[in-house]
């Protein structure tokens, strides 16, 4: 196409808009734009249904950790408002008041911890969102009251007055938040009032850790090997497809592992630390697929210095492809920790149990986890359970975006600039 | 246009003021290098005389980097590379069986083109070196003779801590250069050094040679003649693997021997 002298661009060019083009050209170049945007088009759709989705998913999960519930008290059924008292003693005190006891047995009751925990351990003390038609008070939720009837959310959220009129006398109305602080301190119960996810938090949190002491050596060891190490022949090509399809085999083949190998053979029983070994199993293709990148992403320019200065190869591998290459092993490490703590099934093979209420002390000890936690719950009879599943599902993205924000804090940090 | 006659590849190499066996740090003899089954080097001998500047010339892809990582035994990093011959220095063949490449890099240090410090402080750059070793003596003093050594340690002498790569082009370099004699070398290999450099960086780096030769035997690959010029006694002409001819500086660019030599110095190809 002939480039057009000023001449034939001013006589062309239609009256109001300067332009460098003529007409043909503006055509073509409106045509080109066209496409492109039908094509912008293309790729946005997608991304919106993907964030209508998550919207729908997390929505949904939100909206079930809070309902509305119908109580038949076993304690005083008394609620009380944050003047009357602000901390949970206060809350205490003034419950085992209107219960009928004295002063004397309730400082002595506040003062003795071994009662102290019992009556925690049957008490839920919480700050409900609204409490027979009022907002923001006390209930102090035992562990005998019959939740009679729950209402979800957006089914009764302006029907507050007939429900309180539909009441039998006694009974409480309350709009509960079942994901609330005290939720991931308390213990796991039959009762979903006061279910707590304190043993599979902290379940959750050894298996973490154990799983990060475990796939973090191997795995970066075997990145290592192969990335500085291995001879390239047939049998480290072959090692490396199997490491790629490993990485795609279902999780519950890895249970089914898991519970042969160290459940079983190892004697480990269901505990913690079969549950991490089976995890770390999980991970480890992607750990090491992971690590090997990195550890490719060092320049080789830093490699041939230290070389140059007579480094042995171990040297050059452990002072200088290994710290730079550190953040990127860390960051992929926490993800696949990220995606190995959601995992339920192989979980469930090894033991993973419903119903622990005794927090993990040790690497032996029982365990239950958040997702097999949340599993047992949803299987549960009581349909109030369904609303604790979500507080726990809830508690479960609060871990997973917490390893992820650190994951990125990682990376921040200590991103290179060669 | 010229046409650039084919070299044989059993060419006699052209030298003048053959350098002496005694003068002689570095004497390469009858070298052939493979990358799998291509030939980059082609049976070159060339001796390095003690506190000179060699300068190696040639047109891209000549074999300038694999003849100057010979000399340190870098090219032992690819793999597929076999080499027949010898390297000798202070008498002892660099390529005997015995001797592990890592010796020999401790003796020959070597700066490349692109400057290459670690993410590290300058301090911890200039004692990477001396910390492989498990240096025992006194590593400040080491590493403030090394960055005076290379004319960096005005510049830097109140940032030690701070990155290396906080540095510009040209102190990066010249912190290779530093980080290269902590090592305390004999011989310091310089692969295109200036090349990723702004006139004044290179103008430094060339006077820190035209220093650094009074303690080190030095081998520089350049694509710059007047650097070649510059900074070097004897300059070596490679082509196509091939060590065309090798003499004084002066000689070389002055009253080349060789048709080719003459070719290249003049512009005419390359
Ligand atoms: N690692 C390698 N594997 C295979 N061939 C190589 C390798 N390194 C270099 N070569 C080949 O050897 C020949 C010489 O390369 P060399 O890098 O020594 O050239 P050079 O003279 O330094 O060139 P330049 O001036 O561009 O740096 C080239 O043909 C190159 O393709
Ligand atoms: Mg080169």
């Amino acid at each position: 196409m002939s480039i057009s002298t000023p001449g034939e661009v001013g006589s062309r060019v239609s009256k109001d808009r300067p332009s460098l083009l003529n007409n043909e050209e503006r055509a073509q170049l409106a045509a080109r734009k066209r496409n492109g945007k039908f094509f912008l088009f293309l790729t946005v759709v997608p991304v919106i249904l993907a964030v209508l989705l998550i919207l729908t998913l997390f929505g949904s999960v939100l909206l079930q950790a809070v309902s509305w519930q119908v109580v038949e008290p076993r304690n005083s059924g008394q609620t009380f408002s944050l003047r009357e008292a602000r901390t949970w003693e206060g809350v205490v005190r003034l419950e085992l008041l209107a219960q009928g006891r004295t002063t004397q047995d309730i400082e002595a009751l506040l003062s003795d911890s071994e009662e102290l925990r019992k009556f925690k351990a049957r008490n839920r003390v919480e700050l409900m969102f609204r409490a027979n038609g009022e907002p923001l008070r006390w209930v102090v939720t035992n562990i005998r009251d019959d939740v009679e009837e729950v209402y979800s959310l957006i089914e009764r959220w302006d029907r507050e007055r007939d429900s309180l009129t539909e009441l039998a006398e006694g009974q409480n109305y309350y709009l509960n938040p079942w994901m609330d602080f005290s939720f991931l301190l308390r213990n796991n119960s039959g009762r979903p009032t006061v279910a707590g996810l304190s043993s599979a938090l902290v379940g959750t949190l050894w298996v973490i850790g154990l799983v990060i002491l475990l796939s973090l050596p191997v795995g970066v060891g075997t990145a290592i090997y192969l990335e500085e190490y291995a001879p390239d022949n047939r049998f480290t090509r072959l090692l490396e497809v199997n490491l790629r399809n490993l990485a795609g085999v279902p999780s519950i083949v890895y249970g089914i592992l898991g519970l042969y190998v160290f459940v079983r053979t190892a004697g480990f029983g269901p505990s913690v630390i079969a549950a991490a070994c089976t995890l770390s199993l999980l991970i480890l293709p992607v750990v090491v697929i992971a690590a090997r990148e990195a550890i490719r992403a060092v320049p080789g320019s830093l490699r041939e210095a230290s070389y140059g200065l007579g480094a042995t190869k171990w040297q050059t591998v452990s002072r200088v492809v290994l710290p730079n290459a550190a953040t990127g092993i860390v960051t992929g490490v926490i993800l696949a920790v990220a995606r190995a703590i959601g995992e339920t099934a192989p979980l469930l093979m090894v033991g993973g149990a419903g119903f622990v209420n005794k927090v993990p002390d040790s690497p032996l000890s029982n365990y239950s986890v958040i997702p097999t936690q949340i599993y047992s719950w949803i299987n549960a009879p009581q349909k109030a359970f369904d609303n604790v599943a979500s507080a726990g599902i809830v508690s479960l993205l609060g871990v997973l975006i917490l390893l992820y924000v650190l994951a990125n804090i990682l990376r921040r940090r200590y991103e290179k600039k060669w | 246009m010229v046409v650039i006659q084919a070299l044989p590849k059993d060419h006699e190499t052209v030298r003048t003021a053959t350098v002496e066996m005694e003068e002689a740090v570095v004497s390469i003899e009858n070298f052939s290098l493979w990358y799998d089954l291509f030939q980059a080097l082609h049976n070159v001998s060339i001796a390095f005389a003690r506190n000179q500047v060699t300068a190696l010339i040639g047109a891209s892809g000549c074999g300038k980097s694999t003849l100057l990582r010979s000399v340190n035994r870098m090219n032992d990093l690819v793999p597929s590379v076999r080499v027949e011959g010898t390297v000798m220095y202070e008498h002892v063949n660099l390529y005997d069986p015995a001797i592990d490449p890592v010796e020999v890099r401790r003796r020959i240090g070597m700066v490349f083109q692109k400057p290459n410090p670690f993410p590290k402080s300058i301090y911890e750059n200039v004692a990477f070196g001396p910390r492989l070793n498990g240096y025992r003596g006194d590593l400040d003093a080491l590493v403030e003779r090394s960055l005076r050594g290379a004319a960096l340690w005005d510049e830097v002498k109140d940032i030690l801590h701070q990155s290396g790569l906080a540095l510009s082009g040209g102190q990066q370099q010249r912190l290779c250069i530093a980080r290269a004699m902590a090592t305390e070398p004999d011989v310091i290999l310089m692969d295109e050094p200036t090349s990723a450099l702004d006139p004044i960086a290179t103008n430094r780096i060339e006077e820190l040679i035209n220093k650094i030769k009074e303690d080190y035997t030095v081998i520089i690959v350049t694509h710059n003649m007047q650097q070649a010029g510059r900074v070097s006694d004897r300059t070596a002409f490679m082509h196509l693997g091939v060590l065309v001819e090798e003499g004084p500086t002066d000689q070389i660019f002055t009253n080349p021997i060789h048709l080719m030599t003459e070719r290249y110095i003049t512009g005419h190809f390359g």
